[in-house]
């Protein structure tokens, strides 16, 4: 992790794991940097599986949400995929009061998480598999 | 109007913003209208009023200014933020679809606190809330 950075990254298998270290808060001052970390890191690993850990982080306003949204879309872009996990009750209601809840995949403790994914991402490389079985048939 | 018992006026940065919001917070805390360590929605509003006033009223033109007031009136707090834009009706705001990027700050502070208004007059996003009462409606 540079120094001064936000966000470290740490490759679990398939998953990228994305930790925000962000001196506790995420506000309208770092955000930028939070979001220009993360989408300079997606865009150079094509099909990138990313979780976005918030276990350090105790606060967020929508200028978060706005860069989760920007990240999701360049995750997108590289084929890959935006996660994310350990949000605490405060930064959860944030996301069911504007129902970004119903758009981002939000997994509990990390571990927890890294086990759902993976297994996730295992179900759907099963269902390709059967798809391009059928699809040759 | 009740005199404030906070107010602050500071150019249309971020960096000032910064500063105006600890502040005001601070000030929040040390008068008990929000507990030390409940202080979350009491700061997202804060923040959310200010940067929508330095972003989308002063389009963050350093020569325009954002001044923030808070009072007390009764059991109530009031939380005024001025800009020097061309102003907005809150009620005119509605939740965006998922996947549009802006437009979710007015939608929490409405969400978080007792009433929210806005004066196309005097430019001022006026935001009421009572005692520790800055938190997500439930039910």
């Amino acid at each position: 992790m540079s120094e001064g950075a936000l966000v470290e990254f740490i490759e679990r298998g398939a998953i990228t794991v994305g930790e925000v270290h962000a001196g506790s808060v995420l506000d309208a001052l770092n955000v930028s940097q939070f979001g220009q970390e993360v989408v300079t890191y997606v865009k150079q690993r094509q099909g990138v599986r990313l979780l976005l850990d918030f276990h350090r982080v105790e606060y967020l306003s929508s200028a978060v949400l706005t860069e989760l949204l920007r990240i999701n879309q360049t995750c997108k872009e590289v084929g890959g995929d935006l996660r994310l996990c350990a949000l605490n009750d405060d930064i959860r209601k944030v996301f069911e009061i504007t129902n970004l809840d119903k758009m981002f995949t939000i997994y509990g403790e990390h571990d927890d998480a890294i086990l759902k994914y993976a297994r996730a991402l295992s179900i759907e490389a099963q269902e390709d598999a059967w798809s391009n079985v059928q699809r040759d048939a | 109007m009740a005199k404030p018992f906070f107010a602050s006026d500071f150019e249309s940065t971020m960096e000032a913003l910064g500063v105006a919001l600890k502040s005001a917070l601070r000030a929040l805390v040390e008068r008990g209208w929000v507990e030390s360590g409940q202080t979350f929605y009491a700061q997202l509003c804060l923040e959310e009023a200010l940067v929508n006033a330095v972003d989308h009223g002063n389009e963050r033109d350093p020569s325009k200014r954002v001044r923030i007031e808070i009072s007390e009136e009764g059991d109530t707090c009031v939380i005024r933020v001025y800009d020097q834009g061309g102003g907005f009706s809150p009620s005119d705001i509605h939740l965006p679809e998922l996947e549009q990027m802006n437009g979710r700050g007015i939608c929490l502070i409405r969400y978080c606190m007792e009433a929210v208004a806005y004066d196309n007059e005097t430019n001022c996003l006026e935001m009421r809330m009572r005692r520790n009462a800055a938190c997500p409606k439930e039910g």
